[in-house]
């Protein structure tokens, strides 16, 4: 499996390092909503298809990666910097106006 | 600096080894820069931080990734987004950069003493490397200057191709004396040079 | 069969003989031989006994496909088994031997396996040992009692004991386009690819290249095919963008285009040069592959087809063609195709006598009747092979008329000591399986083919079920322009072929259903029979990968590319059902057997990497024992003559008590966090304040996961306003690292912070004892170090002898101590300069005994007591848990289940017999030795306490705080140590701290 790193390239996986599910998002620090936290810690889901993920390139530039990855055929469909803003997600096609003939 | 001790010098031998039958393949030496330094921008302050390379070291470096420039006794090379590994056969670098880059432009990191770094030269230099990192080392996808950061099991290592036959491989030290071993161990077959 | 060389032909060098030894014989071969080729011209035809029925069996092949012939090469003391004969070549002392037989492979005397047939058919393990015991004699109690004779009288070779002292090797490789097979489509896709200016690799798995070129007898404009392979490859050696890799198997397509290979660097070689690795582990990460691996002849399936003289026509044409062996006087041809043909011809001119074609098809075409007659051979079509005879070697066959389905009639004989078989081909998809998807079934080949591409490769020649030669090298050109995208191409001047080439396109014939008794092989390697294949049938095994694992076929060393479709076909025929409905097997790397050896490559034996600190050569230079922890080297004790270990930490912690000692600990993790955010970074980091650490003061900290349980410990020092220096236990150095990058990249990307590792960028020695400072006094320039100077969790910088260092006053023993650190390179100067400061008081270095032993009189944690399973309040670190900020952990550390008072907490522990105890032995409120008994917690760590007197252990014990003062056992069954302990706290000496202090 290759992992295209924005600063350094493809790359073997063996470069990297699994840094867990990319979906969770970290409460308030000072929330004490403890079921938010137990979602945050615990709660993943298993999904058979595209799945975000975090990898750290630890054997070259050391950045996260916010990664997403197919879990059936490990095809990497994105790749970018966690500092990067992630793309906006796709706008629904919006037809033309037909000219008329 | 005071009298040092490298972590090779129980270990490097100067003389030739192993298939001297075949032509010598890779001449390998350990080079002892005087100041290793890593310098590493904000988000926001890249440009200001290559200003202050260039200011201290004269080497303009490009944006893209592992861009990097050699000239006289500096080099430097990009390790990561936004950092550099300078190299300069004088100490006291590290001051002189932090003279360029205050905290607010970046920080500054002397790792003269934490990096070892090993000359590789010859023919058989990217045959070598080869041996080693899954990186393409060859001239068209990696010209004199570019640097890289990459890894072999444990062995973390920047790398920077100082001509068109010579890389210079930078090291944890304390990895420096097995990687070391590892590399003359993978040049046997080529015959090499210790120097 | 009498095989023997002929007098011309051929790549082999006749001018020079190779001498070899197969099962203590000698002989000689030439250069350009393979084992195989060179026993047959010595008319060696029996090469080994079959895996389950120990039946006589000699070659099928001339090539990796080989299921029959496997050998057992021995080199200097090293085995190496199930070496197929037809890949070995052949070098000056060459020494093999035949596998699977006792006491000799013309009398084995297992072959009675045989006439027991019934006995040991498909599924004979899982029915003979599985399932309930309904007897004395049933199940895997069964199983444990015939386990050794069947494991002796089935199987292949036997592997050897000796360690293997070859080297091997890893290479990483880059290419625009991989070119796997060098026959004529594979020399034709690289020409192209290469003068597109791509970067070509071409990866051949024999050892000369050319493929089919150096065995198809015909002409390509004009020049014979094995000259013009020559010529190709020769334009193809001059060029720079050209990489050319023969011995080379391309064994594994993985995703990404990333493909291993096989070099065979020194198998070929009396000896290899100095340094050269036997094998080479080849990574290709390839921009696209052409796929040009051709096709593998298969044979049909009928009675008696295992005797050795029975072989593949394929094979027979390229012993005559390439290796000038013919393989027998009197030949027969059986055949389903047109391409036996001209195996026909081929052995024809070697000087054979052609008995007979027998062609399953009730009429042969045009072409096929006029090489017949060439050959001077009857011609039976409508006819099959129906039984063969001989014993160890063929001597004749039986033919009776055969419509297309079944055979009637008499039976005629007819002499012959050699017949040639083909069952028409199938293309070697392997690595587009690997790739992808199901290969696609072709009626007119009868054959699977290729898959649609789910990797970027292109596929070309008789891979694709091009058979043709001018078809393959146009599909070639084309593929080599396809995989590099190239445009301005040179067309291809279609080549002038000539030469007899047969169609491939078989009659549906895969077996022939004789009367006799004879098995029928179809997994010749695995002795999986037609019968087999039907009796998985009626047992409800049906489909392929069902088949494939309960007849174990195509599970064998060869992969079954003999058997695959033969196995398919005739299930299809049993249930009814088309083939490619009954499916194919998915292909799994590797294509062809792989070397554990070039596997592991060079991260082997004293090439692991060792982590060695600046000291380390003083250390061994002084005695020092050395302790590997993780990859790190650390000294374990000093030990002097005739001292065991426990006396020599003892005496090395006696000294630090009393006067002082020195440690090396250079292996702390060390990471430099800078920036205008790092105070703001580090509150959040630990679990105490750092934001107002003044400048040159040290501070302990504790971290914490997000699930709050106890991280790692360790001291950091504010070096500067936007600059702090971060200690680590050694252990957790690099998850220390990747917890702050991750939080700095991912959760808190707007603070300014860096963290760089810089443990290699420090030498540190701690000195420790009551007369650590007056060492300090007597070599530290440049600052004081007294109590003012340098008070508890001060730093100051100076220099000894010369070199800069910084001194932190911080305690791990408890004694008055300082960490001195300074430049890595200049460790060991600043060490010797200690030692001789410290010579007037007496100092002693202390190894990492020692250091655990004064820390466990502490009662400080390490890695064993913050385990992962521990939280701050287990281990009595509570005081450090901050009330008036948020970190990593404190929403989640106050769960209920984490602060039961119940929980295993870290207490002291005092052998009341005292005798030593080890670290994981349990705590149990009654003793009862046995019977196993509750357990209320286990041992950390223990040691004897020089300051004490006596030995003491620390453990996690449940509710340890309430049961301080009372009594409980200790319970080790396996090391059988058993005895009385009294539960105390774990501040065993000196709980106030006060000699730290002073
Ligand atoms: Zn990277």
């Amino acid at each position: 499996m290759l992992i295209t790193c924005p600063y350094c390239g493809p790359r073997d996986v063996v470069e990297f390092t699994y840094q867990g599910d990319g979906n969770r998002t970290r409460p308030d620090p000072a929330s004490t909503d403890l079921n938010a936290w137990n979602a945050y810690v615990y709660d993943r889901v298993n999904i058979a298809g595209d799945q975000n993920e975090i990898w750290q390139h630890s054997g070259g530039c050391r950045t996260h990666l916010a990664v997403t990855r197919n879990t059936l055929t490990h095809k990497i469909s994105s790749v970018r910097s966690t500092h990067a803003e992630p793309p906006a997600p796709p706008k629904p096609a919006r037809k033309k106006p037909r000219a008329k003939a | 600096m005071a009298e040092t001790l490298s972590p090779l010098d129980t270990v490097l031998r100067a003389g030739r080894y192993a298939n001297t039958a075949a032509k010598i393949g890779v001449t390998l030496s350990e080079v002892s820069p005087g100041s290793i330094v890593q310098v590493a921008a904000w988000p926001d302050t890249e440009a200001k931080v290559l200003e202050g390379i260039a200011k201290t070291t004269k080497l303009k470096l490009g944006g893209e990734p592992g861009a990097g420039a050699v000239s006289g006794n500096v080099a430097a090379f990009g390790i990561a987004p936004g950092r550099f590994l300078v190299i300069s056969e004088d100490e006291g670098l590290a001051d002189r950069l932090l003279g360029a880059i205050p905290a607010t432009v970046g920080s500054v990191t002397d790792l003269s003493h934490g990096r070892t770094a090993i000359r590789i030269e010859g023919e058989k230099a990217e045959w070598l490397l080869a041996k080693f990192f899954a990186v393409d080392f060859s001239k068209a996808k990696f010209p004199v200057g570019r640097g890289v950061s990459t890894n072999h099991h444990d062995v973390f290592a920047q790398i920077q191709r100082r001509t068109e036959n010579c890389f210079e491989v930078y090291v944890f030290r304390s990895f420096a004396r097995s990687f070391w071993k590892a590399l003359c161990h993978g040049a046997e077959e080529n015959g090499y040079e210790v120097r | 069969m009498s095989a023997i060389r002929i007098a011309s032909g051929g790549r082999i060098d006749r001018s020079r003989a190779i001498n070899f030894r197969f099962d203590g014989q000698a002989y000689t071969g030439h250069p350009g031989d393979t084992l195989a080729s060179a026993l047959l011209a010595n008319g060696v035809t029996l090469f080994g006994r079959s895996f389950k029925y120990h039946r006589p069996r000699g070659l099928l092949t001339a090539g990796v496909d080989e299921p029959n012939a496997l050998v057992t090469v021995l080199r200097d003391s090293v085995r190496e088994p199930n070496v197929p004969a037809t890949t070995v070549e052949l070098y000056e002392g060459l020494v093999a031997e035949s596998q699977n037989r006792f006491p000799s492979l013309q009398f084995d005397v297992s072959a009675v396996n045989q006439f027991a047939g019934k006995f040991i058919g498909a599924g004979f393990y899982y029915k003979t040992f599985m399932g309930p015991e309904f007897g004395p004699l049933k199940g895997t109690r069964f199983w444990m009692l015939c386990e050794h004779f069947i494991r002796r009288a089935a199987g292949l070779g036997r592997a050897g004991l000796a360690p293997d002292k070859s080297r091997y090797q890893r290479m990483n490789a880059f290419c625009d386009v991989l070119v796997v097979g060098s026959g004529p489509a594979g020399l034709s896709a690289a020409a192209a690819a290469a003068d597109q200016g791509a970067n070509v690799m071409l990866a051949e798995i024999d050892s000369r290249f050319g493929g089919s070129a150096n065995w198809s007898g015909e002409t390509i404009d004009g020049t014979p095919a094995s000259a013009w392979a020559s010529e190709a490859v020769a334009q193809l050696a001059k060029r720079s963008n050209v990489r050319m890799l023969n011995r080379t198997s391309v064994w594994g397509y993985y995703d990404t285009n990333t493909i291993a290979a096989l070099e065979r660097v020194t198998d070929h070689k009396p000896m290899g040069a100095s340094g050269e690795p036997r094998h080479r582990h080849w990574n290709i990460r390839a921009g696209s592959v052409v796929l040009a691996t051709g096709a593998f002849e298969r044979p049909i399936v009928f009675p008696g087809n295992d005797r050795p003289g029975v072989m593949l026509a394929s094979g027979a044409m390229r012993y005559a063609n390439e290796f000038g062996v013919r393989t027998g006087e009197r030949i027969a041809i059986f055949t389903n195709n047109d391409t036996a043909y001209g195996a026909a011809l081929a052995l024809k001119r070697t000087g054979a006598s052609i008995v007979a074609i027998v062609d399953v098809r009730r009429d042969a075409s045009e072409k096929a009747r006029h090489a017949a007659s060439e050959c001077s051979a009857e011609l039976l079509t409508g006819y099959a092979v129906t039984a063969t005879r001989g014993g160890k070697m063929l001597d004749g066959i039986e033919v009776q008329p055969f419509d297309g389905q079944r055979v009637s009639g008499a039976a005629r004989k007819i002499d012959a000591d050699c017949l040639l078989v083909s069952g028409g081909w199938s293309p070697a998809i392997h690595l587009a399986s690997q790739a992808g998807s199901r290969p696609v079934w072709d009626e007119t080949l009868q054959a699977f083919l290729p898959p649609q591409p789910t990797e970027n490769w292109v596929g070309a020649g008789a891979f694709n079920g091009a058979f043709q030669t001018a078809d393959a090298i146009a599909e070639g050109h084309a593929a080599g322009l396809a995989a590099t995208g190239g445009t301005n191409a040179r067309k291809l001047t279609p080549p002038m072929v000539e030469g007899f080439a047969g169609e491939p396109n078989p009659a549906p014939v895969f077996e022939i259903k004789g009367k006799g008794k004879g098995k029928a092989f179809v997994d010749f390697q695995h002795d999986v029979t037609a019968d087999d294949v039907r009796l998985a049938y009626t047992e409800g095994f049906t489909s392929a990968e069902h088949l494939k694992r309960y007849t174990t076929l195509g599970m064998a060393t060869d992969q079954g590319k003999t058997s695959n479709v033969p196995g398919m076909a005739i299930m299809a025929e049993a249930t009814g059902k088309p083939i490619p409905e009954v499916g194919s097997t998915r292909f799994r790397p590797p294509f062809a057997p792989v070397s554990v050896g070039s596997l592991a490559a060079e991260r082997f034996g004293d090439l692991k990497p060792e982590r060695l600190t600046p000291m380390h050569d003083w250390h061994l230079e002084h005695g020092a024992t050395m302790y590997s922890a993780g990859l790190w080297f650390r000294p374990m004790i000093y030990g002097a003559k005739g001292e065991t270990v426990e006396q020599a930490y003892v005496r090395e912690a006696k000294v630090v008590r009393e006067g002082v000692g020195i440690v090396d600990v250079s292996t702390l993790g060390k990471i430099a966090v800078q920036g205008p955010d790092a105070g703001e970074f580090l509150d959040r980091v630990y679990t105490n304040m750092f934001s107002t650490l003044p400048v040159g003061k040290a501070r302990y900290g504790l971290m914490l996961r997000e699930d709050g349980f106890a991280f790692d410990d360790g001291t950091t020092w504010r070096l500067g306003e936007t600059e702090f220096l971060m200690t680590t236990t050694t252990a957790n150095a690099g998850k220390v690292m990747q917890q702050l990058e991750y939080f700095l990249d991912v959760v808190w990307p707007d603070l300014r912070v860096h963290v760089t590792s810089v443990t290699d960028q420090w030498a540190g020695a701690a000195i420790a004892g009551p007369l650590s400072r007056k060492v300090l006094e007597a070599c530290v320039q440049g600052t004081k170090v007294d109590n003012d100077a340098l008070p508890f969790m001060g730093i100051v910088h100076g220099t000894i002898d010369g070199v800069n260092v910084m001194i932190c006053r911080l305690s791990f023993s408890g004694e008055l101590a300082y960490e001195v650190y300074c430049g890595a390179n200049e460790g060991t100067r600043v060490w010797e300069a200690l030692m001789a400061a410290g010579k007037p008081f007496a100092i002693v270095p202390y190894g990492l005994e020692a250091l655990g032993t004064l820390r466990i009189e502490k009662g400080h944690v390490t890695g064993a007591e913050i385990d992962g399973r521990t939280t701050a309040r287990d281990l009595h670190l509570d005081w450090m848990l901050s009330k008036k900020k948020p970190f990593i952990g404190s929403a989640m550390m106050d769960r209920e289940g984490l602060v039961d008072e119940n929980r295993l907490q870290l207490v002291g522990i005092v052998p009341l017999d005292n005798r030593p105890i080890n670290g994981g032995a349990h705590i149990v409120e009654q003793l009862h030795e046995d019977h196993p008994m509750n357990s209320i917690g286990h041992v950390t760590a223990m040691c004897y306490s020089p300051a004490l007197g006596k030995y003491i252990a620390l453990a996690l014990v449940k509710g340890g705080k309430a049961r301080r003062g009372t009594r409980a056992y200790v319970s080790d069954p396996l090391r059988k140590r058993f005895g009385p302990v009294e539960i105390v706290s774990h501040h065993f000496f000196d709980p106030d701290g006060s000699r730290m202090h002073g």
